[in-house]
């Protein structure tokens, strides 16, 4: 009788896989992608299509899977998609087309599924926009620009706004607090309260933005705190911020050898969501650059200068001993000896300094702790 | 959720089609999309877009390492499902996708299909566009007539199903021609059709659509083709007929008449498919959304439900509608009845007539839920748990005992042999029962068993 059990009824949970959320990080630095193109022969437009693939992938894997692309071009970032509203999302060439090519467009229009087309046009459509807004002095002015950290400060507002109900509610919220089962929206959530998982993917070919260390790195860690894994897909110029952005989040790194097989690459390595990640081995960096940049000249550095009070790096004693970041006034005295050989040390004052602090050490401590008597 | 395994059904019913059947289905981006979206778990669609760019095919064996050892028996699954629907082909170790499921996806993806591949719109306006609100209006209505007609509420005559409809809910045993005279009535199994949700309702009944129609010698890949198009159409845009074959045209008047489609007359070459239609191959929680917005749109009088259920097992409808009566009467005793008011009773017996009928204890529970009115929903969980937890308990009354059909493995050579079936059987979450003395075990599905052991024993030779 002990098998009639009604227990199993109430325990049948179903495991539900929340949607997830896309969002794609591109640099758009044209020089930048010239200079790629010359090396390893991936055009910025065959770039371009085979993300759209990946993304089509992503959204092909669930009806309601999201996907954003956000510009990381020289002079800011800027959506792609979703385009900001109020943008002219129609592309900015049609007006001189000829009826027969707005039927040819029209034909093969209909032979695209309505979610990747509409994704599609409008990443293209902006992205011309965005081009053509753009002033080629400043672009031959600024070979390696990228705006990384307003990118992934985009993108993760957008996130805290699409995967946590649209109330914004995060920002007093501590993660992984319990919520209702269903948010403001009336869609479903897990226990930390998101109706969606999102992931970032950096697809770079420009080098580390120095002078942003500070406010990537706070990226970073916000990212950590809404588990947010960052995947990196580095083409150029190995960096050091993404890298431990990556490692940070739990993201993917790579380096693609062959930047021509870019799909492929994103196909396996960037594409499993969260629920596949969970059960599969991802291909992460082994040996992770953990050098930070200073705050002052934003070198990046192996050995530098920590401010005793709030940790910030510098490369170099900072001017008249006063830190920069927490306006502390630091004791620099005794760095007036670093880094100078050893035989240049001013041996009168050492030793001066070492008896009187022997002196003072022991004469206390003679008096007090008994002495064994012979 | 009840809903979530009926709404599956309609899936799991293709998944016993041939394999030839299944090949011909991939011929069709849109059917490839929804096949890869709806019927592959989570890791099978990730090993699917690993295989699909690239152009040789991958050693199992890479896979495998691919997925955590502790993982085992999600990869299983995965592998089992991929092998199943014939997406797969093994050879030398190796997996190969399925040449023509390959081509179809990639163009799915890369948009290199033929013209209409996902529908044709029209190039020319309509002069009579229609919007989106008239489409659910029209869907709502005619859908709501089919289920007035079930529970054989008066319907006037210009709203009432046309013999098509009546013939399939006859050909499903939804209904069935009454004895006495030429009326028909609603059948066990048509009652449990009511209490199902929306999305639902449309697959059994276009699965038996499908089921009719083999008898009536239409090609049932043109069908589903059809029907997983649908899915992948957009909402509120007019199509062309002429990207669709004959079949398909002519199945536009049936699914009209459903209120899967709109067509302003039978002879117009244009098309609006309504909501029941994108839907079709949305998962089940994006469903959630259009089939709330159906249910909100059936019950338009009472929009925020109309269920009052109390602890004390009693039941307070405010509603007038004849269909949500007689729904109520499945499950419940109807006392009394006033003009805008019911008062019903749940008990023992009305549950346990109504579970004799096929209605499961989750699908009045689901019901009931759905239907809450606002005061009730201020509580959570918005049932009182007494009343669930009895009205579950009243179902498993009747379940003493509990069939599995399967296949008995027994006179294994070894104990190794054994235990290494056992050990597989169990990772691909197929094994009922082993018992090891006796070394004999009892497997749901035994056609990947077989395989295995064949060749374990070729692998030993």
């Amino acid at each position: 009788m002990d098998n009639v059990d009604g227990t199993e009824h109430y325990n049948l949970k179903v495991t539900s896989e929340l949607p997830t959320l896309q969002v794609i990080i591109l640099d758009t630095n044209p020089l930048a992608w010239d200079s790629l193109n010359r090396t390893s022969n991936l055009s910025f437009p065959a770039a371009l299509s085979q993300l759209l693939i990946f993304a089509n992938a992503h959204l092909a894997f669930s009806q309601s899977n999201r996907a954003a692309v956000i510009a990381n071009h020289i002079d800011g970032a800027y959506f792609l998609s979703p385009a900001p509203p109020g943008t002219d999302t129609s592309d900015p060439d049609e007006a001189s087309l000829t009826p027969e090519q707005q039927r040819d467009i029209a034909q093969s229009n209909a032979s695209k599924y309505r979610g990747f087309r509409l994704l599609e046009d409008e990443v293209r459509a902006t992205y011309r926009r965005l081009i053509r807004a753009t002033d080629p002095k400043a672009v031959a002015e600024s070979a390696n620009a990228s705006y990384l950290s307003g990118a992934l400060g985009l993108a993760l507002t957008y996130i805290n706004r699409v995967c946590f109900g649209g109330s914004g509610g995060r920002s007093n919220g501590i993660p992984g607090e319990e919520r209702g089962k269903v948010n403001a929206a009336g869609g479903q959530v897990d226990d930390t309260g998101r109706t969606m998982h999102a992931k970032i993917l950096v697809v770079s070919v420009t080098p580390d933005p120095a002078m942003q260390y500070i406010t990537v790195m706070n990226c970073i860690f916000a990212a950590q705190r809404l588990k947010v894994p960052i995947d990196v897909c580095k083409l150029r110029d190995s960096t050091v911020f993404l890298q431990q952005a990556a490692d940070a989040t739990g993201g993917v790194y790579i380096e693609p050898e062959a930047p021509q097989g870019l799909l492929q690459y994103l196909m396996m390595g960037f594409l499993p969501d969260h629920t596949a990640r969970q059960s599969l081995i991802l291909p992460t960096k082994v040996d992770v650059d953990f050098r930070a940049a200073c705050f002052c000249h934003k070198k990046v550095l192996d050995i530098g200068f920590v401010c005793s009070i709030c940790l910030s790096i510098f490369c170099e004693p900072p001017d008249n001993a006063v830190c920069s970041t927490c306006d502390t006034k630091l004791d620099v005295s005794s760095l007036a000896n670093i880094g100078k050989p050893v035989v240049a040390l001013p041996k009168k004052k050492k030793k001066k300094r070492a008896l009187d602090s022997l002196s003072e050490s022991n004469t206390p401590s003679a008096a007090d702790s008994p002495v064994p008597i012979p | 959720m009840a809903a979530t395994a009926q709404s599956m059904r309609g899936f799991e019913h293709l998944e016993g089609l041939p394999e030839a059947v299944f090949k011909r289905l991939y011929q069709q981006p849109a059917t490839a999309l929804a096949i890869f979206r709806r019927m592959l778990p989570n890791l099978g669609k990730t090993f699917v877009m690993a295989m699909l760019f690239n152009p040789d095919p991958i050693p199992i064996s890479s896979l495998e390492a691919w997925v955590h050892p502790n993982k085992n028996s999600l990869k299983e699954e995965a592998f089992a499902k991929l092998r199943q629907l014939h997406l797969v082909t093994e050879r030398q170790g190796t997996f190969a996708l399925d040449p023509t499921f390959k081509v179809e996806l990639k163009k799915a993806l890369t948009g290199g299909g033929p013209p209409g591949c996902f529908g044709l719109p029209c190039d020319t306006d309509d002069k009579k566009k229609v919007d989106v609100s008239f489409l659910d209006k029209y869907a709502t209505e005619q859908w709501e007539s089919i289920l007035h007609f079930m529970v054989g509420n008066e319907v006037p005559s210009s709203r009432r199903p046309s013999e098509g409809v009546v013939r399939l809910l006859l050909h499903g045993k939804l209904m069935e021609k009454a004895r006495s005279s030429q009326e028909t009535i609603i059948t066990q199994l048509g009652f449990s059709f009511l209490l199902q949700e929306v999305n639902s309702q449309v697959w059994t009944l276009l699965l038996l659509y499908l089921d009719m129609a083999e008898q009536l010698r239409m090609d049932p890949v043109d069908i589903l083709h059809f029907l997983f198009l649908l899915g992948s159409l957009e909402l509120g845009q007019d199509y062309d007929m002429k990207s669709l074959t004959p079949t398909q045209k002519g199945m536009l008047e049936d699914l009209r008449d459903y209120g899967i489609v709109y067509q302003r007359k039978s002879s117009s070459r244009r098309f609006y498919p309504t909501r029941l239609a994108t839907a079709l191959t949305s998962e089940v929680r994006a469903l959630s959304s259009p089939a709330t917005t159906m249910r909100n749109a059936i019950s338009q009088s009472d929009e925020n439900g109309f269920l009052i259920v109390e602890t004390n097992y009693r039941m307070y409808a405010y509603t007038n509608s004849p269909l949500q009566i007689a729904v109520l009467n499945l499950f419940a005793r109807l006392i009394s009845r006033f003009p805008n008011l019911v008062t019903a009773r749940i008990t023992r017996e009305s549950i346990r007539l109504a579970i004799n009928k096929g209605i499961t204890a989750e699908q009045i529970i689901d019901y009931m839920t759905a239907n809450a009115h606002p005061q009730l929903r201020k509580n959570t969980p918005i049932l009182p748990p007494t009343v669930v937890d009895q009205i579950r308990l009243w179902q498993i009354e009747g379940e003493r005992m509990k069939a599995t059909h399967g296949y008995l493995f027994k006179e294994f050579t070894s104990n190794s042999e054994f235990n290494a079936v056992c050990k597989y059987a169990n990772d691909i979450g197929v094994l009922v029962w082993a018992d090891k003395p006796k070394m004999m075990l009892f497997v749901s599905k035994h056609e990947q068993i077989a395989d295995y052991i064949r060749k374990r024993v070729q692998s030993n030779k």
